[in-house]
């Protein structure tokens, strides 16, 4: 069994269902650590006051929030976890809602939840309620001194629970600046690019996809051990085609586009 | 408008558009920064290095990867940057897909991509691009490497922009074998009261109606502290125990929101949590409020309004 993060209680009603959390994400990037060129020893990260240019010990560092233009409040990690809110292991649901209707945007963090001491059946119960009805629940619960939203769903066959982000968090597309066209596309574009679309279309198989670029690093560092030169491949300029229809029949020609006939020469 | 975080082309079939990545979120969150006590002054970090004990400028910095040998290999920049130049400046779409066959367990970081320059080719493209994949709920898969990690990425139109999210590569996410998935399937009666509870608990999803408390509650601290306030945390809650009989706990829940729904006016003080009451009593100044449990806080508040 993983170990767990984090054990508490889903309460809704007067139901209370004992979970264990876990994380669901292995983050699988190459992960390199900073040496110094010349000589290949450790980088040291080290604090200096930024006033009088010199080195300081830890005990004299502490935490600030600037509160205005150059006015900082010192404040420390006792007052900091005072806002963590309800200490209490607990993810309070709020209510439900259809699992459906949350925009991907929405979820942040992924966990597992596992069936805590005592609570095999709430566990299952509660699983089954919400696989049968499509809906996820939302509730709010502390986490290494944090208060969270969070949004509970089944997951292959348990419960996922996501930290979720705040709507003032999020940009709305209104804030963006996307220039206007002089012509919208054309009937013919829009035919001609939705057929582009439907020849590329396929099931979703996450499974199948790689981290090619992982690969090609520990490819790189296997190459430099031997003690070889990392040369970049040649590439082909990205052909800028300002004739759009021009550039949607050839791709359409070329059977589905460049990624194809790149896949087959790489 | 936002910084770009990358900017590049977004190619699909050999229609090329110029396109800049601009996060999709805000940070919002109460930043905390290292100071000298001293003298109140930033602290800077320095790289420094460990055997000469010297500053290192950027330009000599490496990447170093520990071989399972325990041999050390040190990568440059451009040894980096060499690993997989196209993909640092293109985001190929590979295929499309329906956006409901994607779990969400894989969306990472949510951001927009916007058209960059003023030539009316690459901007119809876009608009083409958003025009057509609005049309059908199509999600256009494709990577692309931002600081040395590639990412799987999924375009689709949202509010008739582009949006892009990095994704997880399957491998990412753990297993669920090793998690205990609970006891045994649940009897048919009561799975039915499990999903009229769930039902009666029920509400349409509405993001907008809910707020970082932490982030509110932290500036205050900040603001009490800056004021030379007392910061006060509260008492932590009990932990409530698993009911032995669920069946009972179930019909109880059903019962309360049925009849005491009725009898009890909205926005009653029993309804609210222990946080939000403790928070009022805040407001209110109650004396001795953090070591308060929920019941007498509801007394508390109650005797004053």
């Amino acid at each position: 069994m993983p170990r767990s993060l984090w054990n508490g209680t889903i309460t809704f009603g007067a139901v209370a269902v004992p979970v264990k959390l876990h994380s669901a994400v292995d983050n699988q990037t190459v992960r390199f650590h900073e040496v110094h060129l010349r000589d290949g020893a450790r980088i040291e990260h080290r604090r200096f006051c930024s006033k009088e240019d010199r080195e300081v010990p830890r005990e004299e560092v502490v935490k600030g929030a600037e509160v205005s233009r150059g006015r900082w409040v010192v404040v420390d990690q006792d007052e900091i976890d005072a806002a963590a809110g309800s200490r209490a292991h607990v993810v309070d649901v709020e209510h439900f809602v259809d699992a459906a209707a949350i925009d991907p945007v929405f979820y942040d963090r992924a966990y597992f939840l596992g069936a805590g001491d005592g609570g095999a059946d709430a566990y299952r119960l509660l699983h089954d309620a919400l696989e049968r009805t499509g809906r996820a629940a939302i509730g709010r619960f502390t986490f290494h001194n944090r208060e969270y939203l969070a949004a509970i769903r089944p997951y292959d066959g348990v419960l996922a629970l996501h930290t979720m982000r705040f709507a003032d968090e999020l940009v709305p597309a209104g804030d963006l600046d996307v220039p206007g066209t002089r012509h919208a596309p054309e009937d013919r574009e829009v035919e001609m690019a939705g057929r582009l679309v439907a020849s590329l279309h396929e099931r979703f198989r996450p499974e199948r996809l790689h981290d090619e670029y992982r690969e090609a690093v520990l490819g790189a560092i296997e190459r430099k051990a031997r003690g070889e030169e990392i040369e970049a491949p040649a590439q082909p300029e990205a052909e800028e085609h300002d004739d759009l229809l021009a550039a949607l029949q050839a791709s359409l020609d070329d059977h589905g586009g460049g990624t194809r006939r790149k896949k087959a020469r790489a | 408008m936002a910084r770009a975080v990358w900017t590049g082309s977004l190619s699909f079939g050999l229609v090329n558009v110029p396109v800049a990545l601009l996060s999709a979120t805000r940070d919002l969150d109460v930043h905390f920064h290292q100071l000298h006590e001293p003298d109140g002054a930033r602290i800077e970090l320095r790289r420094f290095c460990a055997e000469e004990d010297v500053e290192v400028p950027l330009d000599e910095l490496g990447h170093a990867y520990e071989l399972d040998s325990g041999e050390q290999v040190v990568l440059t920049d451009e040894d980096l940057d060499a690993v997989a130049p196209e993909r640092t400046r293109t985001i190929d779409i590979e295929a499309f897909v329906d956006l409901d066959e994607i779990d969400p367990i894989l969306f990472d970081h949510p951001y927009w991509l916007v058209p960059t320059g003023e030539s009316e080719g690459p901007l119809r493209a876009y608009r083409l691009l958003v025009e057509t994949m609005g049309r059908t709920d199509r999600v256009a898969l494709g990577r692309f490497v931002l600081r040395t990690k590639e990412y799987l990425v999924a375009v689709r139109v949202r509010d008739g922009a582009l949006a892009l999210t990095t994704m997880l590569f399957a491998d990412e996410v753990r297993a669920t074998e090793d998690i205990d998935a609970g006891g045994r399937k649940p009897a048919r009666a009561q799975l039915d009261q499990a999903v009229a509870l769930v039902e009666a608990l029920s509400a349409d999803w509405d993001p907008g109606a809910y707020e970082d408390r932490y982030r509110r509650r932290l500036q205050e601290v900040v603001r009490r502290k800056g004021k030379g306030q007392p910061v006060e945390a509260p008492e932590p809650e009990q932990e409530p125990a698993p009911a032995s009989d669920l069946m009972a706990a179930l019909k109880a829940s059903l019962d309360d929101l049925r009849g005491g729904g009725a009898s009890r006016p909205a926005g009653a003080l029993e309804d609210l949590t222990r946080d939000e009451l403790y928070e009022r009593a805040q407001d209110e100044d109650v004396p001795g409020r953090s070591s308060m449990t929920k019941d007498e806080l509801v007394a508390a508040l109650s005797h004053r309004t």
